[in-house]
């Protein structure tokens, strides 16, 4: 019949064409992978930098005076993106882009230690040219100066340090004090969240079974750690794994206890005074959070005029007494001591090495088992 | 009627450019997603081409529970779908009147905030400390929350897509001859055996496009489970966006995308021959 | 009785169009919202204030305009695409018209997961970076099919005889079409071209998919959904809804304008000898 041999050769061309668009497919090769070459300084020109200074940060980590200012002392315009919510997302966004030397118009990216080791190690990432960025120089608190990823600091400059911990509304949850407690206190149950960053939600699950240095946790310790999550997921004890919206979740009441970070507790203050950071009975995760110079970005020399802006004690005080993290810069806590004292004692932004004594720095896996470790824990997050 | 003279190279003139661009960046991608599913391989150690059919069965054992639950969420919401919006199709096309129009409007409107919003401010209602779930709480209809449950995913896929269901049952209602219902009437001297009858099987070609309209896309979803649902509640559009964007495994990510598809093509062939695809397109016949 | 058993299914059909009107209900009342925080969940006070400041946040505004261009981008080729292929399919005969239906209807049919998961795999492979030219090729391919179902819908009660009626007056088939043909249609290019707007507009998944650090409206949104929405966020979102709205009025005002004009009135039938035309019936599918 007609119809049924015009319906054939329609489904045999399809085919055939998916057949040829197959074979095609099977000699390219995915244009994944690094960049080849030695990694590039970015030279500073020596003028007075100017022109447009486009940066890629984190939502909520800017007060909305530094901006203003900054373009009206220097005449750069700024293009500021909160496009970063998680660093794995934001990776993916940017590695086709940044596979052919294009930064997508950004100069400045703002990502965590690991991804900037990442980058740097994949060669997206360009060298500072130091002597572009002497108030960073100076001012970099001592304790972030060599850190093992990048020990002289080539490539990468904190914008703002923090600690991973509990975040808790101390009202519906008062008793709270370790990781332990969201996975065993029934009471909480369907009103936890953890972290998508799998380098602070697991490393914390493991100090709080007593693995004090998760830098030295084997692989099954991390799988360990991963197995007992996907458990209390099963079970509806802890309902979540996010980026930043376990933010909305604890302002709208659904949460009353997370994994979170330490400044996120502060800004939520505002909306419920309740909400505060704890820090878990078995410490906490530190990190920073580093801008970085992409390669290919635009205008490097506006790069460090920000760097050097922002690392001035003076220009720092606002953006810590907004939201609240570890400042990277000395000096501001003598401009507090006379103008706001309670920030002054703030353990938040100066932590003491008491507050921080159980605390660790954010691990990563064991390198050789990264790939099969971050699968397993992208698998909990879609419920696999 | 082709009163014109025709030309004969017009019709090919009219179609190419656009089904050139529908050729180009629909049938030939999904080609080339084909080919992507039988690579192997990562984006740290790059990708590899080996006729890796693995990739579909490790789809399909992995993430069995994803594909159940989404036919199922979206079965049920179809379902609700229909049983919400055939008595409203009915209402407009038949008891409306002289606002029939401002109904429609009604009907159509919500369309027009973004999803994206629509979805987040249900999510803020059916937050544990909303009026909404108070409500509920003390008429004794839930005892802990409403959000992170498969109730609030399929309640926000019922409430998204219920206008992919209203408008093709209105359309098939709205043309029905009044007079033949009235006939009807008169002769079974019930009115719902008239509607049972004559009303009902007329309008099943709306039925049938309106539910395929709303299932296949509800299927894919994932918007609704990010906002209103929680791990256990994810569905394999979740799987496939979290796949192609953060862990950036594209081999299964193209594996898990051809086996929904290749299920929903099966759906719509089905369809196809069960009401032809001249109806579904709403050709007249005999045109 | 007998009266609430008639009026059920209005009365249900109501009940219906409030639920779904709810939602749109609470995003219009929250952009009147007064938040301390960065957080819209709880009624704090009424103020106008973000009213007055709705393009106050760049980033949002930046994202708005971007959707709009694309949308606008997106509209222009689609429709004149979509038009295209509607006119071959209702007035021309040709072989391929049964693939011609099924590339056209498979589209619509697909889930949008799978189309944008494509799309991203064909730029991958051709090592194209996603961006707003590939968000523009997205929007485009999705919005073609809906163009030609609407137009197609449009063409097909169109009447014939007023082209004949140019033609045997003397105009050639460029004048024909440019006088009579597209003045008659134009409702319905518009009522296609209104929907493909809408659809670029507020399309989330398959432009996620695809737009690389562009960032659309819906983008923001979602985006801003994890920290919190600012409330000029909802304050936009009412104004476009509104301002749709207010379109879709225009166009189906229209629309019926040009259904009057198109059709034959009965009372020139007594003078002209030609049968009496029906009223092409309302097509809500040129609505929708």
């Amino acid at each position: 019949m007609r119809r049924t041999s015009q319906t054939a050769r329609l489904i045999g061309a399809i085919l055939g064409l998916i057949a040829c668009a197959t074979l095609a497919a099977g000699c390219s090769d995915l244009g994944a992978g690094g960049l080849e070459g030695p990694t590039q300084t970015a030279e500073a020109s020596g003028g007075k930098a100017s022109g447009d200074l486009a940066i890629s940060n984190w939502p909520a980590y800017i007060d909305k005076e530094t901006i203003p200012n900054f373009e009206q002392k220097t005449g750069i315009s700024v293009d500021y993106t909160e496009d970063v919510n998680d660093n794995n997302e934001f990776f993916s966004k940017l590695q086709p882009t940044l596979a052919e030397r294009d930064s997508a118009g950004r100069s400045i990216f703002v990502v965590t230690d690991w991804m900037a080791k990442k980058m740097h190690d994949l060669g997206y990432l360009q060298n500072f040219d130091k002597n572009a960025i002497p108030e960073v120089n100076k001012n970099m608190i001592p304790t972030l100066q060599h850190p093992s990823f990048d020990p002289e600091r080539q490539f990468s400059a904190p914008w703002q340090a923090g600690m991973t911990g509990l975040v808790v509304n101390t009202a519906e949850a008062p008793d709270v004090t370790s990781i332990n407690d969201l996975f065993e206190d029934p009471d909480l149950a369907g009103k936890v969240t953890v972290l998508s960053e799998m380098r602070d939600s697991i490393p914390l699950i493991m100090k709080a079974d007593g693995i004090e240095n998760p830098e030295d946790a084997s692989e099954e310790d991390w799988l360990a750690a991963i197995d007992k999550l996907s458990g209390a997921i099963e079970s509806g004890q802890i309902v979540g794994i996010t980026g930043n919206s376990y933010i909305n979740d604890m302002a709208r009441g659904d949460v009353v206890a997370a994994i979170g970070w330490s400044g996120d507790a502060i800004q939520l203050q505002a909306d419920n005074p309740d909400i505060k950071f704890v820090m878990p009975d078995e410490g906490c995760i530190i990190w920073a959070d580093n801008m970085v110079i992409p390669v290919g970005a635009p205008n490097p020399d506006a790069a460090y005029a920000w760097m050097n802006y922002i690392y001035d004690p003076k220009n720092q005080a606002p953006i810590a007494a907004y939201n609240n993290y570890t400042t990277p810069v000395t000096g501001v806590k003598e401009i507090f001591e006379k103008s706001d004292p309670a920030l002054a004692k703030s353990e938040l932004i100066f932590p003491s090495e008491e507050y921080q004594k159980n605390c660790s720095t954010q691990p990563d896996p064991p390198r050789l088992q990264t790939a099969n470790i971050e699968k397993a824990f992208e698998a909990l997050r879609t419920g696999g | 009627m082709r009163a014109f003279a025709q030309r004969k190279g017009i019709p090919y003139f009219l179609l190419l450019p656009g089904l050139l661009w529908l050729f180009v960046f629909f049938v030939v991608p999904m080609g080339f997603m084909f080919g992507i599913s039988l690579y192997e391989g990562s984006l740290d150690t790059t990708f590899e081409f080996t006729w890796n059919w693995d990739n579909y069965s490790d789809a399909l054992t992995n993430y069995d529970t994803q594909f159940f639950r989404s036919f199922l969420y979206a079965g049920v919401a179809t379902l609700l779908c229909l049983l919400l919006a055939y008595p409203l199709a009915y209402a407009i096309a038949f008891k409306a009147g002289k606002y029939r129009s401002v109904l429609l409007f009604l009907v159509v409107a919500p369309f027009f905030t973004t999803y994206l919003i629509r979805t987040y401010a249900w999510q803020t209602m059916l937050s544990n400390d909303s009026f909404v779930v108070d409500t509920m709480r003390s008429l004794g209809l839930v005892d802990t929350g409403v959000l992170k449950t498969p109730g609030a995913v399929i309640a926000g896929l019922t409430y998204n897509f219920l206008p992919f269901m209203i408008l093709p049952i209105y359309a098939s209602l709205e043309q029905i001859d009044k007079r033949l219902i009235e006939a009807g009437r008169d002769l079974y001297s019930s009115s719902r055996t008239a509607f049972r009858k004559i009303t009902l099987p007329i309008s099943m070609p709306g039925v049938i496009a309106g539910t395929l309209l709303t299932f296949i896309p509800a299927v894919g979803d994932y918007v609704n489970a990010t906002f209103l649902g929680g791990p256990n509640q994810a569905m394999i559009g979740n799987v496939i966006q979290s796949q192609y964007l953060v862990t950036k495994d594209y081999p299964i990510a193209a594996a898990l995308s051809f086996v929904m598809m290749a299920v929903i093509v099966a759906l719509v062939l089905i369809y196809i021959k069960f009401a032809g695809s001249e109806s579904l397109m709403g050709e007249e016949r005999g045109l | 009785m007998r009266w609430l058993r008639e009026k059920a299914v209005l009365i249900f059909a109501c009940l219906v169009v409030l639920y779904m009107l709810v939602p749109i209900f609470v995003i219009a009342v929250f952009s009147f919202n007064d938040p301390a925080g960065r957080f819209n969940f709880t009624w704090q006070g009424f103020t106008t204030e973000h009213w007055g400041n709705a393009f106050g946040i760049p980033e949002l505004t930046d994202a708005l305009l971007t959707s709009i261009e694309l949308a606008a981008a997106s509209t222009v080729i689609s429709t004149i695409l979509g038009t295209m292929i509607a006119m071959a399919l209702v007035r021309y005969e040709f072989r391929g018209r049964k693939a011609t239906n099924l590339l056209i209807v498979i589209p619509i049919t697909s889930p949008e997961v799978v189309i944008g998961a494509a799309l991203l795999s064909l730029f991958v492979y051709a090592q194209v970076a996603t961006g707003f030219v590939t968000l523009l090729i997205a929007h485009v391919m999705f919005s073609i099919s809906f163009v030609v179902i609407v137009v197609r819908s449009r063409l097909i009660g169109f009447d014939r005889r007023l082209e004949e009626a140019a033609r045997d007056l003397g105009a050639d088939a460029r004048t024909t079409f440019g006088t009579v043909t597209l003045p008659l249609i134009a409702p319905g290019l518009g009522a296609a071209a209104f929907l493909a707007f809408a659809l670029s507009l507020d399309d989330f998944v398959i432009s996620n998919f695809n737009s690389g650090t562009t960032v659309t409206f819906p983008l923001y949104i979602f985006g801003a959904a994890q920290r919190g929405i600012p409330v000029e966020v909802n304050v936009l979102a009412t104004m476009l809804f509104l301002v749709t709205l207010v379109a879709m009025g225009v166009t189906v005002w229209q629309q019926r304008k040009a259904e009057k004009l198109a059709a034959v009135r009965p009372d020139e039938d007594a003078d002209t000898g030609f049968p009496a035309a029906k009223e092409p019936a309302a097509t809500p599918g040129s609505a929708a």
